[in-house]
Formats: structure tokens, C-alpha cells, sequence
């Protein structure tokens, strides 16, 4: 073992194992810690990655180089494009994956870059905050490293509930990281607590599928990596079944059982990703929900039911599941269970991820309020980046909102805070017609250059994709039909990416896939064009500084009550000032008007040059 | 430099209505580009200070033929390139010309934009911007009364239509509702088109009731204001039954001028009168006449009219009281008749509410479109247009919560 490491990362999950990767190619010697080595890459719920978002996240994180999407094309056992017919900016690529499989895929990822691994429990972090050294653990005492990325998901004073039982734990199965979580809130981070939960695993053979409908792959060679990835040729069924009234009378009579209703749980659970009995609370009328039934894994002996989260006593959920057609005789190999998590506050996260009061320690995945594993292994690959650069001694770097869901998250989490676990969705980013999936290659390149993540290899790919879009689009300026120029062409209605392709001569031989892409770039630019300039004068806001006002009471330009907002609120830039709550675009002007008038009289005095 | 908005600007800047010439101004980076287009002219003919006789084209149409004067960055009123168009006072080539250049990129400037961007520029100085600021604070758009309630309803029903695209979007796999999203945004459409037409209506038909009890000379006034013989006049009162309207055009601003029945209370023309107090919603202004100013408003009349703008009517047979705050008029010597003018043209609003309004209906119809041709990522796109500039109207801000998580809120979702 090392004297001292460039960089530690805390946690193995999907946020960790890209962080250590992302620091690794910033040339850096990493060390990853978790607690037990074997579940390094666990799939903790559902056994899918992608999704509308997701799948679009997946492969930015490609193209910066990360490794799911590579993982996820390799181990996968099923395929869906959702939102097929609802236009291709709202595409979501979504795969089930061989769990186990997967986490020995991320493993062997990171043992062939190099990542040292301590199996082990940190219990804190050594040194005086704002001059962090390395980490304590209990069995290894401490390890010292120039930077840390923390990235310990929901192990942070987890505690388990299903029905009267509580116990501790970040997952079933798993320690939960007390000392680690007590270090912290000694060390006075704000933190929260969050919830979330999983439905019961359950033997295969004890499901009588022939009763349940079944929910086909899409034959496709979709591929979420860029790179050349290895296809999975193995696909498996998966099924669908749903609740009846019965589900839900069941529900209902072990309500009071149940521990978030006992007031046992506090923290707040994500609306998008209801427990069962949530579901029966507040859509009462709805008999029918649909459930999701997943394999686990190509030979694996379980099943995963996608929609029946609960933390119920163990008898309600054995009935509620038994109600379901075709699990009749279920045998259920796992119960489900709710989880209770700290996260650190957004207020003690900059926008590259660093802890603010703490000059080299990162923070991402899970611990930073968000949920999913492809939004884990965003932050992760961009917090172990910018761990890795300040090592280097050089600036962490940012990634823009108008770019990729990366920049929307991070924009997101660091600058207007969370009531509910972080969910991306598509409509989440203004810029939505240009993050786009089949885009993420072309759309990164500048970005992950400028962090130094990319390798030799992925450079090549990226900016011979690049090239390859230059080429298609000069031919789209170039090339006319009926007069009209082909990429303005594109822009009409209802024209789709094959018609253009038949109309043109030219574009024989070229890449399919990136044809399609650039084709939607002209499709859509006009919306991009008028998305970016609104941006833009938005941003000019943001250079407007409102530290130099000392009441706002005072200022006639504005009426009474934006006076009091603003007073209460003291927003940093006018860009802060206007997305406060009441205040009018009037109010904006108005605060302009005040501050020209001050900075004239200013330059009068001065002689000036404004 | 304080937010100045990166877009192209254009606006008349001369009174609506008739005239031999009239003034169109365009501002921004881009404006050259814009009018060499418009014009066929060939790329950089506007570069600099330059003047130029040319036409604009609608196609293989030329609208006009006008004369446009370009000012380079830094040697304009705004301190951006800047066009200024002087062009026929015909409305309808106005009206066309500004269509164009807002097809091609450009947009309606709200009430002192222009002012606005000279000073973020320099190119004015605060006190300047003072005098033009309480101008331009009186121009606000303030829409009261029907006028903000359609507009409100409009967008909560476009903050539904929204919410269901979104959720449908995201939630695609749990939820069967597509087949409720086309009507819905079909009923949306007509909603919009209501709405723009009432836009419209509002701005060309800014209605002026004249009332009062009978006989005080409203008609006599209403055929001075009109210019014609029409109504009937005579000494019995009660003698106009129906009350007739005119549109007319008063320094430079249309409007639509109503005569009333003799608002007595009593007898016949009861009903009459009542029926007019009816018709009041709060948008209108009044001119209350009554003979020697000795009769008030009714307060039936004050609670319901928007404004009101009292007179003493007939001010040739009556001596001027002290403390007198009414208009004195008197269409017999003619006195007062100016000033009146002036008053009931000072119309608050400008064009920006049915140009605002047309934007939102074609945002909606395009929407809709796109939803028929399962392009709901681009349908999305323009209904959150549509509700951007529905709040303009509205003076809200953007701070829209994301539309999604509206939708968490009523739909259940969730694995």
C-alpha cells in the first residue's frame, strides 16, 4: 500500500467506479474503498440502465469516456427505445441488464485501469476541514490521499423499515456508514434526510408466466457506447402484470403497519417512484397498476418486480404479490424495504462538485440528493475529474446547462436545492431539442477535451464523428430541392430523416447514424437558435452584480413589495433577482434603471468611462 | 451591459392611421442582414451610413417602395445597427412591411424598448431616461378586467395541455392518456383563436361610450367627433333610440366611438339604458355629458365603466364655475372640443397585445400540428412559447415550476 494516493474515492457504487476511473485518466493513483469488495457495480433496485434521460445521460457519460454505457451494451438482455413515436429528441434508450454480470463488467473495468482497492469501512476524514489529508477506516487505519471523492450513496445513517422492523444499513446486506455520516455532520456539513425504497425479488420458476403478458426486446443494434463496444447477443422475455382490487384491499388493511405512516420514516420519498402503498393513498380510484416483471439476470433464479416498492410487513407484501395474476404460488426470495438516507445540503456543493468549505473534497452520486444510477455515474465521472485536476494543481472544470443533462443536473442540484430525491427528465433541460442522444458524441467533445478526461482513443472516435457531421452538413447546405437549400428543407413539418435521406444524392455511403443526427440538428435548429439567444440574454443578467445595494427599501423604481422580496432575499446578480419567486420582469427593469442611474452619476464624478 | 437582449427589434414609430409617410425602426445586431434580404439587395449594400431607395418584397411581390437609412454600432439612437424605414402611411403596407421582418427573425419592441437599449448603451443619459421611464411606465401594458381574465384562463388551460404533453413524454410507459392530448390541445386551439380576435378587437376598437341623461348633447358631440350628420338630432328628449356606433380615427388612434339613449332611469328608454350599462365590462371609457355639469355619473355607471371622463356639456349657455375640474365643451362654439380629443386619444397599450396574441395562436396551432404528426418533442417546445408569452402579457415572470413536476401532481406514476 501507498504512502500517500492523488486521489481516494469513498464507495464503490456507480458513482464511485466512475470517479476513480475519470481520476485514473486524469493520471492520477487511485484507491477506492468500500466496504465489501464483491459488490463493487451492484445494482441495488431495478436491474436496467437507460430510460427516457437516462439513456441520454448513459451515453454523455460515454462520451466523456465513462464506462457504463460500454457495461451496459455488454451485459445486456433486453432492449426498448421508449418514446419511439413521440419524436427523437424524447427518445429514451432503455436496456434490462445481467445485474451480476454488470458488476463483474465495472469490476474488471476498474482492476485493468489500475485502481488499487482497500476493502474497508472509512469512518471519517482526517485532517482539519479545510485541509483534508486522507481518510480514516477501521480496519486500516488512515489512508492518506491529496484528494477525496465521497461517494457513498444511501450508506450515510441508513436505516432499513419494512413493517415494524428497523435495522441499519445503506442496502440489504450492507453496513451502513455511521462514523462517516457522524464525521460529517461533527465537521457542521448540512445535512438531510431522503428516502426511497424496493420491491420484493422472486423466484423464477414459482411464477407462472404463461399467465402474464409479455413485453418483447426490440431487435436493434443500438448501442449506448460510441466506442465498439461488445453487443450482448443473449435477450430474455420480460413480462408485465398488474394490481387488482384485491392488491389494493390488502394494502389497505395493513396500512397502519406500515412505518412511513407511523411516522417512522422522515425523510421525503421521490414522487416519481411511489411505494405501493403510497400509490393506494393517493390514487385511491386507480384499481390497476402496472407491474413490471424482470429477470434479473440471463441464468439468474430471480425475478424483480418494477412498481410494487413497499415497505409493508412481510405478510401484506406475500399477499399483495400472491393477488397478482400469475404469481399464484410465488415464492419470494426477498422482501421489499424502504431506505432512510442523509445527503449533504446543496448549499455545501459548488458547481464542479467540491465541497465548499473543503478545498479538495468531492462529493456525488446518491449524497448529493440525487437517485438513479446513470445520474450517479454523471456526477461521479465529473467529481473524480476535477478531484483528479486539482491534484494536477489545475482549475476544476464546469459543464454548461445548454450542452448536456450532465451541465442541467449539476446546474440543477447546485443552484436551486431539492425536496425530493433528483430524477432527471427530458423536460428538465431548456435545450431539450439539442441534448439529444444520437448528439452526446458531438455535443461533449469540447468540454470533455477541456477537463483532460478523454483518452487517445476516444479522442479519435469523437472527432472523427465530428468530421464526419461537418461532411453531412456541408452536403445538406450544398444540395437543393425545389429551390428550397436541404438543410432548410429539413426544417418543414412532418419531414422525416428518411425522407430527406431518398431526396438527397449524396449521402451514400456516409454513416447512417450520424446522417440522422445532423439531419435533426437542421430540424430543430431554428428552436435551438431561439432557445440559445434567450439563454444568452439571460446571462447577461448574470453579470449584473447587486452586491453594492445596501437597502433596497429605498429604491423608488420598484414598488413596495419586490422592495421587501428583494430585502428579505438578497440576491448576488440580477439573474438570482429574477428568478425569485413574485418578482416581475417590471421590477427587473426597474432595478436596472436604478443601477444605470448610480453608475452614471458614479462616472460623472470619476471623469468616467462607463 | 445591463440585459440587453440580443434579439432584433422592430417597431412603428409613427401614430396609427393615414398619413403620407410613416417611420419603422429596427434595432440589433443583424438588422443589415435582415432589410438587404428583405430588399434583394446585394450583402453589405447597408453596411456603414448609408441611404438607399429600394422596395421591400413578399415573395415575388413588392410591398412598397420606400427609403431606409442604416446607422452602423455605436452611431445609432439605440448605440446597435439600426435601420430606420421610412415607408407609406398606408396601414396595410405597414402592417405588411412589419409582418416580414418579423417572419424574418425580428420582434415587436415593447412600449420604450428602444429607449431602453440607448440607455443600456450610453447613448442616453439618466436624466433623459427619467422623462422617457414615467412615459414608458404609463405605457405599460396594464389590461384589466376581461381583457386579463381571458388571458388568465387561457393560460391555465394551457398550462393543463402542457402538463399532460410532459407527462406523457416522461411517463410514457405507465400511461394510456394519449388519446385525450389531441382534443384537448384542438379546444386549446380555438380558445387561442377567441382570444387573439378579442386582441385584435381591443386594440383597433377601443370603445368610448358617450353617456349622460337625455338631451345633453351627446349626439351633437358624437356627429362633431364623427364627422357626419347621422345621428338624429332634436330638442325632444329621448329622441336617439338605439344608440348608433362609428369608428373613428382621433389623433392618429382608431377607436370606436358609441352614442347612447338618454341614460335617464326613466320612462321608455329605461330598458335602453339599462341594456347599455349591460354592455359596460370595465374596458371602455365613458364621457359622461350632462348639461352644465349638474348631473354626476350614475353609480351604477362608476362601478362598471373603466374610466370616465366628465363634461360639461353645452358650456355656451352656462357661466364657468370656480373649482371646475370637467372639460367644458360646447359643439356649438366649439370649445373644449380640442382638448377632449386629446384626452380620449391617450389610449393605454400599444400594438403588443394582438401581436403577442397571434404569436400564442400560431405557438398553439403549430403545437397541435406536431402532435398529429407524433412529433410531441417539438409540440412541447412551442407550447412552452405559448405559455412564455402568455405570461408576459400577464406581467408574470418565467419562474414556471417545471411543467413535469406539475404533472407528478395529479398523475400517478412511478415503478
Amino acid at each position: 500500500m501507498k504512502e500517500e494516493w492523488d486521489v481516494i474515492v469513498i464507495g464503490g457504487g456507480h458513482a464511485g467506479i466512475e470517479a476513480a476511473l475519470a481520476a485514473g485518466r486524469e493520471g492520477c493513483s487511485v484507491v477506492l474503498i468500500s466496504a465489501k469488495l464483491g459488490r463493487i457495480g451492484e445494482m441495488s433496485c431495478n436491474p436496467s440502465i437507460g430510460g427516457i434521460a437516462k439513456g441520454t445521460i448513459v451515453r454523455e457519460v460515454d462520451s466523456l469516456d465513462g464506462s457504463m454505457a460500454k457495461s451496459a451494451d455488454e451485459t445486456r438482455l433486453h432492449f426498448r427505445m421508449l418514446n419511439r413515436r413521440k419524436g427523437p429528441a424524447v427518445w429514451g434508450p432503455r436496456v434490462q441488464s445481467d445485474a451480476a454480470a454488470y458488476a463483474a463488467t465495472q469490476q474488471k473495468y476498474i482492476i485493468n485501469k489500475g485502481i488499487f482497492l482497500i476493502e474497508d469501512e472509512v469512518t471519517g476524514l482526517n485532517g482539519s476541514t479545510d485541509s483534508i489529508n486522507g481518510v480514516r477506516c477501521r480496519k486500516n487505519g488512515i489512508v492518506r490521499g491529496k484528494a477525496i471523492v465521497i461517494a457513498a450513496g444511501t450508506f450515510l445513517k441508513g436505516r432499513l423499515f419494512r413493517g415494524n422492523e428497523t435495522w441499519r444499513g445503506g442496502r440489504i446486506g450492507d453496513i451502513s456508514a455511521d462514523s462517516l455520516e457522524e464525521d460529517l455532520v461533527r465537521r457542521m456539513f448540512h445535512v438531510e434526510r431522503f428516502k426511497t425504497g424496493t420491491p420484493a425479488r422472486i423466484v423464477r420458476e414459482s411464477v407462472n408466466t404463461g399467465d402474464l403478458e409479455e413485453q418483447p426486446s426490440e431487435k436493434s443494434a443500438f448501442r449506448f457506447s460510441f466506442a465498439d463496444s461488445v453487443l450482448s447477443k443473449i435477450t430474455v422475455k420480460c413480462f408485465t402484470t398488474h394490481t387488482s382490487r384485491k392488491t389494493m384491499d390488502i394494502a389497505k388493511d395493513y396500512l397502519h403497519l406500515s412505518p412511513l405512516m407511523a411516522g417512522r420514516i422522515e425523510g421525503t420519498g421521490p414522487r416519481y417512484c411511489p411505494s405501493y402503498e403510497d400509490k393506494v393513498v393517493k390514487f385511491p380510484e386507480r384499481m390497476h397498476h402496472k407491474i413490471y416483471v424482470e429477470p434479473m439476470g440471463y441464468r439468474s433464479r430471480i425475478f424483480y418486480l418494477n412498481g410494487l416498492s413497499s415497505s409493508l410487513p412481510r405478510e401484506a407484501q406475500e399477499k399483495m404479490i400472491k393477488s397478482l395474476p400469475g404469481f399464484h404460488d410465488a415464492e419470494i426470495s426477498d422482501y421489499g424495504y424502504a431506505v432512510e438516507y442523509s445527503y449533504l445540503h446543496f448549499s455545501e456543493i459548488d458547481e464542479t462538485l467540491k465541497l465548499r468549505r473543503t478545498k479538495n473534497v468531492f462529493a456525488a452520486g446518491q449524497i448529493c440528493g440525487t437517485s438513479g444510477y446513470e445520474e450517479a455515474a454523471a456526477l461521479g465521472l465529473i467529481a473524480g475529474a476535477n478531484a483528479g485536476r486539482i491534484v494536477k494543481e489545475l482549475d476544476p472544470g464546469r459543464i454548461s446547462r445548454m450542452n448536456s443533462y450532465i451541465g442541467v443536473m449539476i446546474d440543477d442540484i447546485v443552484s436551486k436545492g431539492l425536496d425530493e430525491p433528483y430524477r432527471m427528465f427530458s423536460s428538465r433541460a431548456e435545450n431539450r431539442l439539442h441534448i439529444r442522444q444520437d448528439n452526446a458524441d458531438r455535443r461533449l467533445y469540447e468540454e470533455g477535451s477541456r477537463l483532460g478526461i478523454l483518452s487517445k482513443h476516444r479522442k479519435e472516435i469523437l472527432s472523427s464523428n465530428i468530421e464526419e457531421a461537418e461532411g453531412i452538413k456541408r452536403i445538406l447546405d450544398s444540395e437543393s430541392v425545389d429551390g428550397v437549400i436541404l438543410s432548410k428543407w429539413c426544417r418543414r413539418p412532418g419531414v422525416s430523416v428518411s425522407e430527406v435521406k431518398k431526396v438527397s444524392g449524396l449521402l451514400d455511403g456516409k454513416n447512417e447514424i450520424i446522417i440522422s443526427s445532423v439531419i435533426l440538428d437542421e430540424k430543430y435548429r431554428g428552436y435551438i437558435e431561439r432557445n440559445r439567444r434567450r439563454y444568452e440574454s439571460g446571462r447577461s443578467l448574470e453579470k449584473v452584480n447587486l452586491k453594492e445595494i445596501g437597502s433596497y427599501m429605498e429604491i423608488d423604481e420598484i414598488c413596495w413589495e419586490a422592495r421587501e422580496t428583494l430585502e428579505k432575499e438578497r440576491p448576488d446578480t440580477l439573474a438570482k433577482a429574477e428568478k425569485i419567486p413574485g418578482i416581475r420582469p417590471t421590477d427587473i427593469q426597474g432595478l436596472m434603471i436604478f443601477l444605470g442611474r448610480k453608475r452614471s452619476t458614479w462616472n460623472d464624478s470619476n471623469g468616467g468611462d462607463s | 451591459m445591463c440585459g440587453i437582449s440580443p434579439e432584433i427589434i422592430c417597431a412603428v414609430a409613427t401614430p396609427e392611421g393615414t398619413s403620407a409617410l410613416s417611420v419603422i425602426r429596427v434595432s440589433g445586431l443583424g438588422s443589415f442582414a435582415l432589410l438587404e434580404d428583405v430588399m434583394r439587395l446585394e450583402k453589405n449594400r447597408l453596411q456603414g451610413m448609408r441611404r438607399k431607395v429600394g422596395r421591400i418584397y413578399h415573395g415575388e411581390r413588392a410591398v412598397d417602395e420606400v427609403v431606409v437609412y442604416s446607422w452602423p454600432e455605436g452611431r445609432s439612437f439605440t448605440g446597435e445597427e439600426m435601420i430606420e424605414i421610412i415607408c407609406h402611411g398606408i396601414p396595410g403596407s405597414i402592417n405588411m412591411i412589419m409582418k416580414l421582418l418579423i417572419e424574418k427573425g425580428a420582434r415587436k419592441a415593447y412600449p420604450g424598448e428602444f429607449a431602453r437599449r440607448a440607455f443600456a448603451n450610453g447613448r442616453l443619459n439618466a436624466v433623459q431616461v427619467i422623462e422617457l421611464a414615467a412615459l414608458w411606465n404609463d405605457n405599460e401594458n396594464k389590461y384589466t378586467g376581461e381583457t386579463e381574465e381571458s388571458c388568465i384562463r387561457l393560460l391555465k388551460e394551457i398550462e393543463k395541455v402542457r402538463e399532460s404533453i410532459e407527462g406523457n413524454i416522461e411517463f410514457s410507459e405507465e400511461h394510456d392518456e394519449d388519446k385525450e392530448i389531441l382534443p384537448a390541445i384542438e379546444r386549446l386551439v380555438s380558445e387561442a383563436v377567441k382570444f387573439r380576435k378579442k386582441a385584435i378587437m381591443i386594440e383597433k376598437n377601443t370603445r368610448i361610450m358617450i353617456m349622460g341623461p337625455a338631451n345633453s348633447g351627446k349626439s351633437t358631440l358624437f356627429n362633431l367627433l364623427c364627422g357626419r350628420e347621422s345621428a338624429l338630432v332634436s330638442n325632444e328628449p329621448g329622441t336617439t333610440r338605439d344608440g348608433s356606433t362609428c369608428i373613428v380615427e382621433i389623433n392618429g388612434k382608431r377607436m370606436m366611438l358609441c352614442d347612447t339613449a338618454g341614460t335617464d332611469g326613466k320612462g321608455l328608454d329605461r330598458k335602453a339604458s339599462e341594456a347599455v350599462i349591460k354592455r359596460l365590462d370595465g374596458s371602455e371609457r365613458v364621457i359622461w355629458m350632462s348639461e352644465g355639469g349638474k348631473v354626476p355619473p350614475y353609480s351604477k355607471v362608476r362601478k362598471r365603466a373603466g374610466e370616465i371622463i366628465e363634461i360639461e356639456a353645452k358650456s355656451d349657455l352656462s357661466e364657468r364655475l370656480e373649482n371646475d375640474r370637467m372639460i367644458r365643451i360646447s359643439s356649438v362654439t366649439g370649445e373644449g372640443i380640442k382638448e377632449l380629443k386629446d384626452m380620449i386619444s391617450r389610449v393605454p397599450g400599444s400594438m403588443s397585445l394582438s401581436a403577442a396574441a397571434e404569436k400564442i395562436e400560431k405557438c398553439i396551432k403549430d403545437a397541435c400540428g406536431s402532435i398529429r404528426s407524433e412529433e410531441f418533442d417539438i409540440s412541447a417546445e412551442l407550447m412552452m412559447e405559448a405559455e412564455m408569452e402568455t405570461r408576459r402579457i400577464l406581467g408574470k415572470g418565467e419562474n414556471i415550476q417545471l411543467s413535469v413536476e406539475r404533472a407528478l401532481n395529479n398523475l400517478c406514476v412511478g415503478k
